[in-house]
């Protein structure tokens, strides 16, 4: 087999995989470079599994809504795998004065672009899930939003990509990228050589120090996210949960364990060793705590495992995506900033779009790689 | 490890063994036939067949399941089961409630 | 935060060893441990250990606990128990679970002596209620007083599997078979005799086909596998039985080693997953150290040494001692590890296929094979001679490293000398008196005391006893031959118990002279 191929895409994880499956699906041939031994090593395996529109950015928010409304509802059947996809809703709790601002103004935001979102009380909150506590005083209700298994999901787009024809290789580590007569074409790595006409860089943070090979800069640094599962108990309820100063979220899976993610306030401020993703010890107790002030019925519940990952945090928390026109060649899809799962589908449908039409159906510009201005 | 490995290297075909209803991780009921289909579908490192099917992530953590796994996949793949990666290990060694790991003892105690 | 000099990690043999040495240096001890009793697998232990009168020989496994309690005691180790480490973190932190709450804290050093897990293996209906692990059944038996089953088929013929076996013939459980899939038995020969001599049938090139029964087993059906292990057709067994024991061998217990970053490596003769580390070992990351089972699957009696060492190496880590004195502690140590890595069963020679023994006689295939040395391979044997009179005759026919039955004999007629694996030799300038104290001394219970001219036509034998109720004198019935068949009738002649045995009764039986070199055991009901 050669090194050659149409496209050749850097990164193994859902992105890489989602873009893998649908530009194979139209015939186009592919390598996929994945750097650790594992496919969706990354975040992919190691997010909460949220599928949301609520909570953010209007320049992502298209993007979000047209996945959830085209993708998702679909996408166990279309992968042949069960990605626990559930449409329930998400609930963005608070419980002060200033999380009632956050919400109200990240729901108001959402609106006027044409989500369905609005504010609802604590009470109305218990409505929905009676099981949160009484110190949830208010929250943000989108009912289109919902969550699935990123682990099923991730690998579910790779299983479907390699089966029609996508080549992917683990352990591959890239170390850059080399321009052919003006365009971007090659790809170095420890061993060996890759060609391709177009490149796509989706390697999460790694992203940076490749996209510098060819002069371009990403900005966006490591943060260290940790997350939690219990053991299986019985149907609680199917919303997807989060806070409004995003420091706890989460779901019960349909294996019935409850998967939560949360923060230690260290983040941003633990050992730079991307190689190790070790846990904090005090991170995961503090999650317990601020899971058992939402969910006092939870206190019983074991936990079987924590894990850490990195998150590849952009300087303005929303994604570079798209081709870098000053670069041919080169297709940029990187600093999902912790909620690239959500829109792994679309984004992946997008880019295999525009590198086959050159066009993408959801405006994407927003999110062009040289957005980035000093602030005055 | 940390080697490359080509995913569309040609592993054969998947046939179907008289044994694939077999049970092999309890915690989760994942029986045989699962795991191997699992490796035909790509999974050709004991992570990706743990995060594909939950083999090994239920109660026991893979006590009892991780080298009866190993040995399937190996198999499947035609390898040394030791060419293996074992899963990652993590914390907590065992499971505790969420209150008792909530709990953290004061200082002085 | 708390810290202390020293975090270990298992209150097993190799944990408590490497606190003593530690605490004994000056270092600030802890030891937690996730059981509610410490000792680890010792107190499972019912037999006497293999060994040099230095190192625990002829002691049995739980009196070995007591003593190492009462010595950490003394060194002023604080052991912790139901105390659960759940995780290993950066910079040596652990966290571990005590009651209801849960404690940080830091070692500036870290021993980890988690020991082992058990292995399983699959079959149709291994998940039937009654397939139990060898380890959970020693737990029922000796830690609780429960029996197991009534009728048991133990899969498995490493130390394991037959110490097991026999410690559920001694509760009372029929052990119908002791079958494995390799061609040979994997555990030393004389733990392998005593359970022939009982009576149980050994299938070796055989495994489990199927595990029989609704809610429970029933029965199990086994067969012959041909050396590609697939069952041979027509060869199929089948056994009532209550409970499937299964004793296929241990797995590092590795994962806090893991957690914190140690290298690790995936080696078959380790038993699985184990932290690279040297010879007293310090694993890759500076200050964690494994040791015992966790660091690759060996017996006890080496465990408490590399336990020892390892409690050294970190007093000399922290500077509790110089870099000398290290060097002269672990001298002896040294060599005691290494002598009880010799012989057959060393770690060096684990897969070889071994033909004869060290003095150059060849090993007894029918042992291997079935469990007891046949009658036409057993005089070959150095501790095997026949003269007038009562004098010891030693089954011993592997190379082991062991010898308290040089020093149990008041006469000195038994020699082993410099090399602790040499078989015994029986010194024929000197006089039994009969006294016994070989026969309980000998931890396989392969010694024996024979007078084939006990009188009118006679032939008496004494032999090790471990079964209760013990038998009275004059009580008559069948003497059993090594491969556990009826040779003849036997009565009872003589029953002695004395303190110094440490509970192998010594039961002399009378049967035809001829049959004095083939009565090996007593059985009480004429069948």
């Amino acid at each position: 087999m050669g090194n050659c191929a149409d496209v050749v895409i850097v990164g193994g994880g859902i992105i890489g995989c989602s873009t893998a499956y649908y530009l194979a699906k139209q015939g186009v041939s592919v390598i996929v470079l994945e750097g650790s031994d594992h496919i969706g090593n990354g975040g992919s395996s190691r997010n909460g599994g949220g599928v949301r529109q609520s909570g953010r950015d209007p320049r992502e928010l298209p993007l979000a809504m047209f996945g959830i409304k085209n993708f998702w509802p679909t996408l166990s059947e279309e992968l042949e795998v069960d990605c626990e996809y559930h449409q329930d809703g998400n609930l963005r709790l608070g419980k002060t004065e200033k999380h009632k601002e956050i919400l109200e103004g990240l729901t108001s935001r959402a609106a006027a672009v044409g989500l369905d979102v609005r504010m609802i009380d604590g009470d109305e909150v218990r409505r929905i899930n009676p099981y949160l506590s009484k110190e949830v005083t208010c929250a943000s209700w989108c009912p289109t939003d919902g969550h699935a298994n990123p682990l099923a999901t991730t690998l579910g787009f790779y299983k479907m990509a390699r089966r029609m024809g996508a080549r992917f290789i683990t352990g591959e580590k890239v170390a850059g990228l080399k321009k052919v007569k003006g365009s971007v074409r090659k790809v170095i790595t420890e061993q060996n050589t890759y060609e391709g006409e177009t490149v796509v860089l989706a390697a999460g943070l790694a992203s940076r120090k490749l996209a510098a090979t060819v002069g371009i800069d990403v900005p966006m640094q490591p943060v260290m996210l940790e997350a939690l599962v219990t053991e299986a108990e019985p149907h609680m309820f199917d919303q997807m949960l989060g806070t409004a100063e995003a420091d706890f979220y989460g779901h019960q899976t349909k294996h019935g364990s409850f998967v939560f993610g949360g923060s230690s306030g260290l983040e941003g401020f633990t050992k730079d060793d991307t190689a190790l993703q070790a846990n904090y010890s005090l991170t995961a107790p503090c999650i317990c705590r601020g899971i058992m002030k939402y969910f006092p019925d939870l206190a019983d519940a074991k936990i079987v495992r924590t894990w850490a990952g990195w998150m590849d945090k952009c300087a303005d928390g929303v994604p570079v995506l798209g081709r870098a026109e000053e670069t041919p060649g080169l297709v940029l899809a990187c600093g999902f900033s912790g909620h690239g799962f959500g829109i792994a589908p679309v984004v992946g449908n997008q880019l295999a779009e525009l590198v086959v039409t050159g066009k993408t159906q959801v405006d994407i510009s927003a999110l062009r790689y040289d957005r980035f201005r000093a602030k005055i | 490890m940390g080697q490359v490995n080509d995913r569309s290297r040609d592993i054969g075909a998947f046939v179907e063994a008289p044994d694939d209803d077999m049970v092999i991780c309890r915690c989760e009921e994942i029986t045989k036939g699962e795991i191997r289909r699992a490796v035909h579908d790509g999974m050709f490192t004991l992570t990706e067949v743990r995060r594909y099917l939950r083999t090994g992530m239920g109660l026991c953590q893979g006590q009892t399941c991780a080298k009866l796994v190993k040995g399937i996949v190996a198999r499947e793949l035609g390898v040394s089961p030791a060419e293996l990666e074992p899963a990652t290990s993590r914390a907590p060694m065992r499971p505790i409630e969420m209150r008792v790991f909530a709990n953290e003892a004061k200082e002085g105690e | 935060m708390k810290r202390y000099d020293l975090i270990v990690v298992g209150a097993g043999p190799s944990g408590l060893s490497a606190a003593i040495e530690a605490a004994k240096r000056g270092l600030g001890v802890v030891v937690f441990d996730e059981n509610e009793k410490p000792g680890g697998q010792l107190f499972k232990q019912i037999h006497k250990f293999f060994g040099s009168k230095e190192h625990k020989a002829k002691i049995r496994g739980f009196v070995i606990g007591e003593q190492l309690l009462k010595e950490a005691d003394e060194a002023g180790v604080e052991v912790v128990l139901n105390a659960t480490v759940i995780g290993l973190y950066q910079e040596k932190e652990v966290v571990v679970r005590i009651g209801e709450e849960i404690r940080r804290m830091k070692g500036d050093a870290i021993i980890i002596a988690t020991g082992a897990a058990e292995n399983m293996v699959t079959f149709e209906g291994w998940t039937l209620p009654g397939v139990i692990g060898a380890g959970a059944a020693q737990t029922m038996m000796n830690l609780h007083g429960v029996r197991p089953g009534k009728k048991i088929l133990m899969l498995g013929s490493g130390n394991v599997g037959l110490v097991v076996s026999f410690q559920l013939l001694q509760c009372g459980c029929e052990v119908v078979a002791l079958v494995d899939a390799a061609p040979k038995i994997g555990g030393y020969g004389v733990h392998a005799a005593k359970v022939a001599r009982t009576g149980v049938p050994f299938y070796l090139s055989h495994t489990i086909v199927k595990a029989e029964g609704d809610e429970c087993v029933t029965g199990v059906t086994i067969a012959e596998i041909d050396d590609k292990f697939q069952f041979i057709p027509g060869t199929e067994k089948h056994f009532d039985v209550d409970t499937i024991c299964l004793a296929v061998g241990l797995s590092p217990m590795s994962q806090l080693l893991k957690m914190a970053g140690c290298k690790m490596e995936d080696n078959p003769r380790r038993g699985g997953q184990a932290p690279i580390c040297d010879g007293y070992g310090r694993t890759s990351v500076d200050g964690i150290f494994a040791v015992g089972d966790v660091s690759g699957i060996e017996e006890a009696s080496s465990a408490m040494i590399e336990g020892r060492m390892a409690g050294i190496a970190a007093a000399e880590y922290l500077g509790y001692i110089g870099k000398e004195e290290m060097e002269e502690s672990l001298k002896s140590l040294d060599q005691a590890l290494d002598g009880l890595r010799q012989g057959m069963f060393a770690p060096k020679n684990r897969g070889k296929n071994i033909e004869k023994t060290e003095e150059g006689i060849p090993v007894s295939a029918s042992l291997l094979k079935r469990g007891f040395v046949a009658e036409d391979e057993i005089g070959r044997f150095p501790g095997v001679t026949r003269k007038s009179g009562v004098h010891p005759v030693m089954e011993c026919t592997q190379n082991i490293p062991c010898n308290p039955c040089q020093d149990a004999c008041p006469k000195n007629c038994i020699r082993i000398g410099e090399k602790i694996t040499s078989l015994p030799v029986v010194d024929e300038s000197a006089t039994c008196i009969g006294c016994g104290m070989c026969v309980a001394s000998c931890s396989g219970q392969a010694i024996f005391l024979v007078d084939e001219g006990y009188g009118e036509g006679c032939a008496s034998v004494t032999i090790p006893y471990e079964f209760l109720p013990l038998p009275e004198v004059g009580q008559k019935g069948v003497a059993l031959g090594r491969d556990g068949k009826e040779v003849c009738k036997a009565e009872v002649v003589s029953v002695k118990s004395i303190p110094a045995f440490d509970k192998t009764n010594l039961l002399t039986i009378k049967v035809p002279r001829e049959y004095g070199m083939k009565a090996r055991f007593f059985k009480k009901e004429v069948s």
